[in-house]
C-alpha cells in the first residue's frame, strides 16, 4: 500500500469467525495495516465491518486464524497481556459508550486505566500528570469548559467528541473507530471526523474506521477497504477508487439489493 | 378509497382459544370449592362473636398512656428500635447483595452455570422463611434485637441480589466495552462502567426493600427478636385489647411514614 519503509502495525491473518454454527461473520480475511495510515472500511450493515474491527481488539473473539498487533499475537494474549495490548488499541464507537452518570473528566480519565494497577484506578487516585493530560485532550476538542459536567448533559456531538479525548488521554498508537458518525448530524460528523483526523496527523496514530457514508469515506479515507459478505472484497488507494467501484461495493453489482 | 375497509370487521372467533377460557374458569371454580370442602369450620368457638367484638372496642380505643412514658419499654421507642433493626438489616442485605449480583447476572460471564448457579443459591435463600431464620438465630445469639438484624440481613439477600442481578443485566454494555477497550480489567469495569451507572437501581431496591424490612420486623418480634412484635404478643396473651389497638396503630402509622418517605427518594433518584 503505502511506502517501502512502513512498518505493518495491524495483521489479520487468515481470520474467520462463525456465529453460532453457520452464520459466517468474517471469511478468510488477510490484512496488513501499517503504521500511520488512515484506513477506511465501507460496505452494507451486516457487512461484517464491525466483526472485523472488534475481533482487532478482541472484544469478538475469532474462530480462526491469528491477529497480530506490532508483531504480537492479540488472539493468543491472556490477562494482563492482552491488557497490555489494548492499552495500545484506542476504540470509538457509534453510540460513545460514556458512563452517562460519571463526570466528564472521569471518563476521559478511564482512558488510563490501563496504566494503573486496578487497586489504585478504583480508588481514583490517578497522577496530576494524568489529570492534566484528560484536561489537555479536553482543550484538543475544544470541551475544557466542560470539565466538570455530567456527560449526559452534552449534545451527540459533544459525547463522541469526549470519546475522542478519551482516546487521546489512552494514548494508544491505533484508534479503531467503529460507526463513530452514524448518530450524528452531517455537520457534528464533519467535526468528529477532522477530531480523528487530527489525531492521526498531529500524534501519529494509525486510524481504521468504519464507515456508512460514502461522502466522508471520500472525503476523509487515504485507504479504502470494501468488505461484502464477511470478505474482503476491495482494498485500494482512496484516490484510485472510482465511483463505480463504491456503488459496487454497496449494491453487490446485482441480485443482492 | 376502499369501501370495504370502512366498517369495523367483525372480531375474528377463535374457538380454540374460547374453550381454553371456559376451561380455566371451570378450573377455578373447582379449585375453590375443593380448598373449601378441605377445611373443618366445626372448631369455631360459640363465643367467636362476643371476643371478637371485645376485640374491636379495644382497638378502636386505644391506651394513649402506652405512646410515651420515657421507660424505654413504650411504644415510641420500640417502633424506633423496629426501625432500627430494618435499616441494619436491610444495610448489611445491601452489602452482602452486591457479590451475589454480580454472581447470579448472566450478562457477566460466558459460561451459563455460572450465572444458573448463583440463581440457584439465592433461591434458596429466599425460601428460608425469615420467622424460620430468627428462631435459628434466636437460638444462636439470644433473643434481642441482633438476632433481627441477623435474621433480616440474611433473608433480604435472597430477594435483593436478585433485584440488583436483574439490574444489572438490564444495563447497556457500551460502556462496559469501553472500558475493556482502553485495557480495564475486570474490576476496572465495575467500578468505572456498571457501579456507577447502577447506583439508581441500587438504592432505589434497597429503599423498596427497606419498605418490606420494616414489615417483616415488625412481626419479628413475635418470636422475641427484638422490635414492636414483643410488645404486641405480649397484649395479645393477656388480651389487653387496649394496648393491641395502639400497637397497630402506631405499626400503621410507621409503614405509612416509611413508605411515603422512601417513595419520594425513589422519585427523585429517577
Amino acid at each position: 500500500m503505502a511506502d517501502s519503509s512502513a512498518k505493518p502495525i495491524i495483521e489479520l491473518k487468515n481470520v474467520k469467525k462463525v456465529y453460532g454454527k453457520d452464520i459466517v461473520g468474517l471469511q478468510d480475511v488477510n490484512l496488513t495495516i501499517n503504521q500511520g495510515e488512515f484506513v477506511v472500511i465501507v460496505g452494507l450493515s451486516g457487512a461484517g465491518k464491525s466483526t472485523l474491527l472488534r475481533s482487532i481488539n478482541r472484544l469478538i473473539d475469532i474462530s480462526d486464524g491469528d491477529i497480530l498487533i506490532n508483531g504480537e499475537s492479540i488472539t493468543k494474549a491472556k490477562g494482563k497481556e492482552l491488557r497490555m495490548l489494548r492499552r495500545n488499541i484506542g476504540m470509538i464507537f457509534q453510540s460513545f459508550n460514556l458512563v452517562k452518570r460519571s463526570s466528564v473528566l472521569r471518563n476521559v480519565l478511564t482512558g488510563r486505566v490501563g496504566y494503573y494497577p486496578t487497586w489504585k484506578s478504583s480508588l481514583n487516585l490517578f497522577t496530576k500528570e494524568d489529570k492534566q493530560r484528560a484536561y489537555d485532550a479536553l482543550k484538543q476538542v475544544d470541551l475544557a469548559d466542560k470539565v466538570y459536567a455530567r456527560a449526559d448533559e452534552l449534545s451527540g456531538g459533544q459525547q463522541q467528541r469526549v470519546a475522542i479525548a478519551r482516546v487521546l488521554t489512552q494514548d494508544p498508537a491505533i484508534i479503531l473507530a467503529d460507526e463513530p458518525t452514524a448518530s450524528l448530524d452531517p455537520q457534528t460528523s464533519k467535526r468528529v471526523m477532522e477530531d480523528l483526523k487530527m489525531l492521526n496527523e498531529k500524534h501519529g496514530m494509525t486510524v481504521v474506521i468504519n464507515l456508512h457514508s460514502v461522502q466522508l469515506a471520500r472525503e476523509f479515507g487515504q485507504r479504502v477497504i470494501g468488505v461484502r459478505e464477511g470478505k474482503i472484497i476491495y482494498d485500494g488507494k482512496m484516490s484510485d477508487t472510482s465511483e463505480a467501484t463504491f456503488d459496487q461495493i454497496y449494491s453487490g453489482g446485482d441480485q443482492d439489493e | 378509497m376502499d369501501t370495504a375497509m370502512k366498517k369495523l370487521p367483525p372480531k375474528p372467533v377463535n374457538l380454540k382459544k374460547r374453550l381454553l377460557h371456559w376451561g380455566v374458569s371451570i378450573v377455578t371454580i373447582l379449585l375453590i370449592v375443593w380448598s373449601c370442602t378441605g377445611i373443618d369450620f366445626g372448631g369455631i368457638k360459640a363465643t367467636a362473636g362476643q371476643i371478637a367484638g371485645a376485640i374491636f372496642t379495644g382497638i378502636f380505643n386505644p391506651d394513649w398512656s402506652y405512646v410515651y412514658n420515657g421507660t424505654g419499654e413504650d411504644l415510641v421507642s420500640q417502633l424506633w428500635s423496629t426501625i432500627c433493626i430494618a435499616f441494619l438489616g436491610t444495610f448489611i442485605s445491601a452489602l452482602i447483595s452486591l457479590p451475589f449480583a454480580f454472581w447470579a447476572a448472566h450478562t457477566r460471564h460466558k459460561k451459563w452455570y455460572v450465572s444458573r448457579t448463583g440463581k440457584i443459591v439465592l433461591a434458596i435463600i429466599r425460601s428460608f422463611p425469615e420467622i424460620v431464620l430468627a428462631l435459628m438465630f434466636i437460638k444462636a445469639v439470644g433473643p434481642g434485637s441482633a438476632a433481627g438484624v441477623l435474621a433480616l440481613g440474611f433473608h433480604s439477600v435472597g430477594m435483593l441480589a436478585k433485584l440488583f442481578s436483574e439490574a444489572i443485566e438490564n444495563l447497556d454494555d457500551g460502556p462496559n466495552e469501553a472500558v475493556t477497550a482502553a485495557g480495564g480489567s475486570k474490576v476496572n469495569i465495575i467500578m468505572f462502567a456498571t457501579l456507577p451507572n447502577l447506583l439508581p437501581a441500587l438504592i432505589s431496591n434497597t429503599l423498596y426493600r427497606f419498605d418490606v424490612s420494616i414489615r417483616s420486623a415488625s412481626i419479628l418480634g413475635l418470636v422475641g427478636a427484638g422490635g414492636i412484635g414483643y410488645p404486641l404478643i405480649i397484649a395479645l396473651q393477656y388480651r389487653q385489647w387496649n394496648r393491641v389497638g395502639v400497637i397497630l396503630l402506631g405499626i400503621i402509622l410507621m409503614v405509612i411514614v416509611i413508605d411515603w418517605i422512601s417513595g419520594w427518594i425513589r422519585k427523585r433518584l429517577v
